[in-house]
This record gives structure tokens, C-alpha cells and sequence, in this order.
């Protein structure tokens, strides 16, 4: 008994060292920058002032004037804007185009392949390629609407456009994201309950609904996860197209970090911005991973 | 005569002039005085730092230095700037002082004061006159004691052009020399010819001051002592009322967001009118390729009811105080800005926004500068004398970053009508408020 124990102990020793080697990685890389990021947060840190990296006597004051700002509330719900609309419009189009391509044709993997480009190319390309779609001057597009007797004035030059145009540049980039993680859960779904639908006179929304949806349901969760991630990172579009402008309408919360702490030095405060970013993206995750993972138990009993 | 310069006498004479220092003589045996010897030069991207690229093997080849040049975006040059020069760094030899970063720079001593340099016959060539420069181009590069801490490259003057000067003629009108007038001509002109009346680039810190302070506003109280921000003055909010008014309704669709290279090319293709703008962005009008050669008119930026105040924008060339090589670097700025290599410029590449006012003042460059009959060199150095009146000292402040930000963003609501002029003003005046108390500033 006394050597069962001390064998147990031995192999949770070597497995605990086998670890190490990964943790002190996962330290060095991800641990490591946030820790820093959130030690920084709590200093007035500007490096146009020399020591203010080092002071830590009001440690809260950066994250009480972020909530206390005005122009960080609003980036917040500008973010909030743009993430609800870009991942729910992505999983939409993604998961509608993925149950049409889901056959096995030459010619479906060709056009599959071709919906793709919009993710494989730079951000920075897919934003000048919406800079010309959306500049009036230059765009088909107005030349086009122009010619079918439909103009409209410029987008990302109004108010009420500007984050919408921006949502239409994010969603047209990642929806092929979507899609290929779509069709790869559709693929993945057993044969036999679907014959069984069939079977069972159930028409193509029914089995979308009872069958494919449930399989597909954890895949759903994560998918959208990975897209609400980097919905908060949708940086290089803004910075192409609008400049978070006209006025703040397209400032998001990464934006203004980013102009807090690279245009006016303020990288204490623009750390405590990012830290609080991080802290939203932390808690929405173990939403969406909590229920979305729930409901993949519920379909494995049902 | 300039034009009709040799062009190998006068490499002769801008690498010779370096070569002849008293002693800076060139070594014996072949080696030259600064073998072995790196520069690290670091400009943000712009006409004369990218001509200047093309130079550079010719001061490598008079002297036996190496130079790593290199030219970044203008945020992410000041963004790196900002931090190697508030950190000592030994990094770069010769930088660029950025205009709006000069007050922050120069003021905390970031960089090398260079009279003792200026002043050294062994270290400067004879007749490099360090007094040509543009009193109002070295301004901003002075600090308290008075010395100069980077030579000019530049001094760019806010004016005022239109790429279909005919078109306003037709109307009965010339140039508009005051606010008033600019109205009266936009309301004429719009959609004459099928194109636009007016258009201004996006950056509005830059654009709008001229209309705030001709309105009798500035951005601050009394800059650089006292920096509390009059953004919401009655004179701010008429400005912006009245700028948001023109670009809105006499400017093309999306008007508010258009950056200086696409104005730039409006007006060089003639699809806008009138723009106040830079100088080195509207003379572009009057070259041979551009649309608007034969119709383009020219003048000073207009004056509203407390004067005309044309904006000068002026860079140089300065040495970190961490440099480890500032003889060297000396060197290259005097090789950078003698005589004979702003000539070059000027006559090999049409660079005409000079800071030597013996270039400017020569016939070549005033004939040059004739451009459609318009004597846009006397623009040049009448906007220049305007802002001896010491105007400009809004934007040398080591806050001004912040506010510029502020102010774009106030008139791009106010274009766009998310808000009033009156409401978007109060909004910056908070809101610089704010970002001033952050950065330190006691009011």
C-alpha cells in the first residue's frame, strides 16, 4: 500500500516536472506581459517622465479616472456596438453559407476555397480595400449606386454610418472563419441521426434545429468566442478607415488605449485601459464557455 | 543662374566645403575623416527627408562615414522619438525635432544646444551662415536661453489656393482675402464647373487655427505661461461654427475625413476648388502634369476680423543629448543644410520649401515660384514674417499632442452634426482640461 502511495507520488512528481518546461514558457510569453501590463497600471508610467514607472502611491487613480471618463464609457459601448453585430452577423452568414457548402463537390470546394481570400489576406490590405470602397471620390461602389439612380453620400463621413461601415469591413473579413468552422462541425455530424430524421419525415429546418444544431452547438460557442476576441482587436480597420471618427463614433476601447498610450504617452493609463479590456474579454469567455459548453452536455444526453 | 549650375561643381562644393574645414583636412593614406564611423539619422516620412535619401552616399563618399538612414510615419516616428530621447538614449546622432514636440524636446533639454558648434570655425565651414535660416523657421527650436537646438528643413506656411481659379473670376470675385469673402465665394462657386468649393484636410488642429485665432480665440489663454484651453470662447465656437459651415456645405462628400494626399489629389485634378492649406501641398497645383496648371490662383490665408494669422510649421535637424557622436553628427546636419545642397534641392528635385532666405530671395527661386502669374514666394515669406508675431507659440507646448486631438475631434462633429459648434467646443474644452491636468500642467 505504502509503495502504491509512494509510486502515485512519484509519477504526479514526474508529471509535474514534465510540466515545467511548458509553464515557464506560458510564464514567459503570456503570464509574463500581462503581469507587467497590469503592475504598469497601477503607476502614472510615462516615459517622458523619468521614475513614473516606479510609483505606486495612488495605485487605483489610473482605473478611477478611466471609469470616471466619459470618453472611455463611450469607447466601451462603441465596442459593445461593434462586437454584438460583427460576431452575431458572422456566425449568421458563416453558418448559412457552411450548410450550403455542405456537400462533397469539386465544384463546392472551389468555391469554399474561393470565400476564403477575404481572411487570408493582410488586415491592413482588407482595410485600404474598404478605404476605396467606401471613399466616394474613387469607390465602385458609389459609381455603381451612382449609375442605378441610388446615391448615397459617404459612409464613414456620418455619424450615424461610420461603425456601420466599419462592421461591414470586420464581418466580410472573418465570416470565412466562421464558415470553415462551421462546415467543419457540420462535416463531423454522425450519419445515422440524420437518416433517422429522414425517416422520420422531419423537413430540412427540423433537422437543422433538433439534429445538426445541437452537434454543432459547442463549435457555435467557441467560434464565437474566438470572433468576440478579436472583435476587440479590430484595430487595423479603424485605424485605415476612420481614425476612430468622425468625432468618437468609431473610437472603440482598444482605439483609445492605443491613443492614450502611443500618441499622448499615458502608458500607465493606457495599461489600466488594456487591463480592464482584458478583465471583460476573461469574464465574457467563461459566459459563453459555460453556457455554450452546457448545452453540448444536454445534447450528449439527449 | 542657379538652374544653370553645374551640377558637378556644385557636389564639388557641398562634399569640398566638408572637406575643408580647418582641421578636418582628409586623413593621409587614403582614409578619410570619419572612417569607421556610423550616424544613426531617423526623419519621419516627408518630400524633403525621402529627396534627401538620395544625397546621402555623397556625404558617405566625401567623409567615410556610414549612415543609417531611416524614415517612419510621422506617429511612429515622434512616438519613438519621444522615447528615446526622454530616456537618454544613445540610439540615434541626428533626429528630426518635430514641430509640435519642440516645446517637450528642446524644453527638457533633450537635445544639444548647437551654438558651440555654430560658432567654431574648426566644426562649421566658413559662409555656411547659420543666420540665413528663417528667424521664424528657428523660433521654435530655441530654448530659454536663446540657442538654437536644430536647424530648419523645413517651414511650411498655411495658405490658400484654388485649383480653378477661372472659375471664381467668372463670378466677378478674386482670391478671397477675408473670411467674409471666402463665404461670399464658396456660396458663388459651388458646383461651378461641377466640382466643390471648398475642402480642408483632416487634420483640424492644424487647419482651424487659422480661422480660431483671425476670429480672435486661441487655444490657450496665454501660451506657453498660462495653458488653460479657451476652446469654448464665443471667438472658438464662431470659428468652428463657421469652418464646419463651409466644409459641410461647400465641400466635397466626405470632405470630413480626407487626408492631405487626397486633397492633395483633388486639386491637383481639379475636382475642388479652394483650399486653404500648406504651401508645399498647394504649389503642387501649378506643376506641368497637374490638371489645374493653367487655371490654379494663389494667396495668403485669409484674415478674419482680428487679423490674418497664416500657420508656420517648421522641422530641423537636431543631436540627442545621448549622442555619442555629436561632431559627426554636426557634420552631417551642416552637409544636410549648407548652401549648396538646399540649392541642389531646389534646382535638381523643384524642392521649394526652403528655410534659407538667400535661396529664397534669389531670382531662380522667385522666378520658380512665380507660378501662374501668382508670386507665391512672396506669400511664402510674408506668412513667415506674420508669425514673428509669435502666434505660434500654441504649438510648441509640450501638451499640444493632447489638445490637436481634441480639436479634430470637436470639428469633425461639428462637420458631421452629431453636435453644435457650441456643444463640441465645450466637449474639447473639458476634455482638455482633463488630458492638461493629466500631463502635469498646473493652471
Amino acid at each position: 500500500m505504502a509503495s502504491a502511495r509512494s509510486w502515485q507520488a512519484e509519477q504526479r512528481r514526474s508529471f509535474l516536472l514534465g510540466l515545467v518546461p511548458a509553464l515557464a514558457v506560458l510564464t514567459l510569453v503570456t503570464i509574463g506581459p500581462v503581469l507587467y501590463l497590469t503592475i504598469s497600471s497601477l503607476t502614472p508610467l510615462n516615459p517622458t517622465v523619468p521614475g513614473s514607472g516606479w510609483d505606486f502611491s495612488a495605485p487605483w487613480r489610473n482605473y478611477a479616472t478611466a471609469l470616471g471618463e466619459e470618453r472611455f464609457l463611450l469607447s466601451l459601448w462603441v465596442q459593445v456596438k461593434l462586437s454584438a453585430v460583427t460576431v452575431v452577423g458572422q456566425i449568421a452568414i458563416g453558418l448559412g453559407l457552411a450548410l450550403l457548402l455542405d456537400t462533397n463537390s469539386r465544384f463546392m470546394e472551389a468555391i469554399r476555397t474561393g470565400f476564403l481570400l477575404p481572411m487570408v489576406l493582410p488586415p491592413i490590405v482588407v482595410a485600404v480595400v474598404w478605404k476605396i470602397i467606401f471613399t466616394p471620390d474613387i469607390s465602385p461602389m458609389h459609381r455603381l449606386l451612382e449609375w442605378a439612380g441610388m446615391p448615397i453620400h459617404s459612409l464613414l463621413s456620418n455619424g450615424d454610418t461610420a461603425l456601420w461601415a466599419v462592421v461591414v469591413a470586420d464581418t466580410w473579413e472573418w465570416f470565412p472563419f466562421t464558415m470553415l468552422m462551421m462546415l467543419a462541425a457540420l462535416q463531423m455530424v454522425p450519419k445515422e441521426p440524420l437518416e433517422a430524421a429522414a425517416i422520420d419525415g422531419a423537413n430540412r429546418r427540423q433537422t437543422f434545429w433538433y439534429v445538426r444544431l445541437p452537434y454543432i452547438q459547442q463549435t457555435l460557442a467557441v467560434t464565437a468566442l474566438f470572433r468576440l476576441i478579436d472583435s476587440i482587436k479590430a484595430f487595423p480597420l479603424i485605424y485605415v478607415l476612420t481614425d476612430g471618427g468622425p468625432g468618437r463614433a468609431t473610437e472603440v476601447t482598444n482605439y483609445y488605449a492605443f491613443v492614450q498610450t502611443f500618441n499622448f504617452s499615458y502608458w500607465g493609463y493606457g495599461s489600466a485601459v488594456a487591463t480592464l479590456l482584458i478583465a471583460g474579454v476573461l469574464l465574457l469567455s467563461w459566459i459563453i464557455l459555460r453556457f455554450g459548453g452546457r448545452g453540448m452536455a444536454g445534447a450528449d444526453h439527449a | 543662374m542657379a538652374a544653370k549650375l553645374n551640377r558637378r561643381l556644385m557636389l564639388a562644393g557641398s562634399a569640398g566645403g566638408l572637406l575643408t574645414l580647418p582641421g578636418k583636412a582628409p586623413a593621409q593614406g587614403g582614409r578619410k575623416r570619419l572612417d569607421g564611423v556610423t550616424l544613426n539619422v531617423s526623419c519621419w516620412n516627408y518630400t524633403y527627408p525621402k529627396l534627401l535619401t538620395e544625397y546621402i552616399p555623397e556625404f558617405e563618399a566625401a567623409t567615410g562615414a556610414k549612415v543609417n538612414y531611416e524614415t517612419p510615419s510621422f506617429p511612429i516616428y515622434n512616438q519613438r522619438m519621444d522615447v528615446e530621447l526622454s530616456t537618454g538614449s544613445s540610439a540615434y546622432d541626428v533626429v528630426n525635432v518635430t514641430f509640435i514636440y519642440s516645446g517637450r524636446w528642446v524644453g527638457s533639454g533633450w537635445v544639444t544646444p548647437l551654438e558651440d558648434f555654430i560658432n567654431d570655425p574648426t566644426k562649421t565651414p566658413a559662409g555656411w551662415d547659420a543666420s540665413d535660416f528663417l528667424s521664424g523657421a528657428t523660433a521654435a527650436f530655441k530654448n530659454k536661453k536663446g540657442q538654437l537646438c536644430a536647424i530648419p528643413w523645413i517651414a511650411d506656411v498655411f495658405m490658400a489656393g484654388a485649383s480653378r481659379y477661372d472659375l471664381i473670376q467668372k463670378e466677378g470675385l478674386t482670391m478671397p482675402n477675408t473670411f467674409a469673402e471666402v463665404e461670399t465665394m464658396a456660396k458663388a462657386i459651388h458646383k461651378k464647373g461641377g466640382i466643390p468649393a471648398m475642402v480642408s484636410e483632416n487634420h483640424y488642429g492644424w487647419t482651424y487655427i487659422p480661422w480660431l485665432q483671425g476670429m480672435g480665440g486661441n487655444v490657450f489663454k496665454a501660451p506657453p505661461d498660462d495653458l488653460t484651453p479657451t476652446l469654448d470662447s464665443p471667438e472658438a465656437i464662431a470659428a468652428a461654427d463657421l469652418f464646419g459651415k463651409l466644409i459641410r456645405e461647400y465641400g466635397p462628400d466626405g470632405a470630413v475625413s480626407m487626408t492631405y494626399e487626397q486633397v492633395l489629389a483633388m486639386l491637383k485634378q481639379a475636382r475642388v476648388n479652394y483650399s486653404p492649406n500648406n504651401q508645399t501641398f498647394l504649389a503642387q497645383m501649378a506643376q506641368k502634369e497637374a490638371k489645374s496648371a493653367a487655371t490654379c490662383g494663389f494667396s495668403m490665408c485669409p484674415a478674419g476680423p482680428a487679423g490674418r494669422f497664416p500657420g508656420v510649421a517648421a522641422h530641423g535637424w537636431g543631436i540627442p543629448t545621448g549622442s555619442k557622436q555629436k561632431d559627426a553628427a554636426w557634420e552631417f546636419i551642416t552637409w544636410a543644410m549648407s548652401k549648396e545642397l538646399s540649392m541642389r534641392m531646389f534646382t535638381e528635385k523643384k524642392y521649394t520649401a526652403v528655410t534659407r532666405r538667400s535661396i529664397i530671395e534669389s531670382p531662380s527661386f522667385k522666378d520658380s515660384q512665380n507660378l501662374n502669374g501668382f508670386d507665391v514666394a512672396k506669400i511664402y515669406l510674408d506668412s513667415i514674417e506674420q508669425a514673428g508675431r509669435g502666434y505660434m507659440a500654441y504649438r510648441t507646448v509640450p501638451v499640444f499632442p493632447q489638445i490637436d486631438r481634441e480639436i479634430d475631434t470637436a470639428i469633425q462633429s461639428i462637420i458631421t452634426q452629431q453636435k453644435t459648434a457650441a456643444e463640441a467646443m465645450k466637449t474639447a474644452q473639458q476634455n482638455a482640461l482633463t488630458e492638461i491636468k493629466r500631463a502635469g500642467v498646473k493652471l
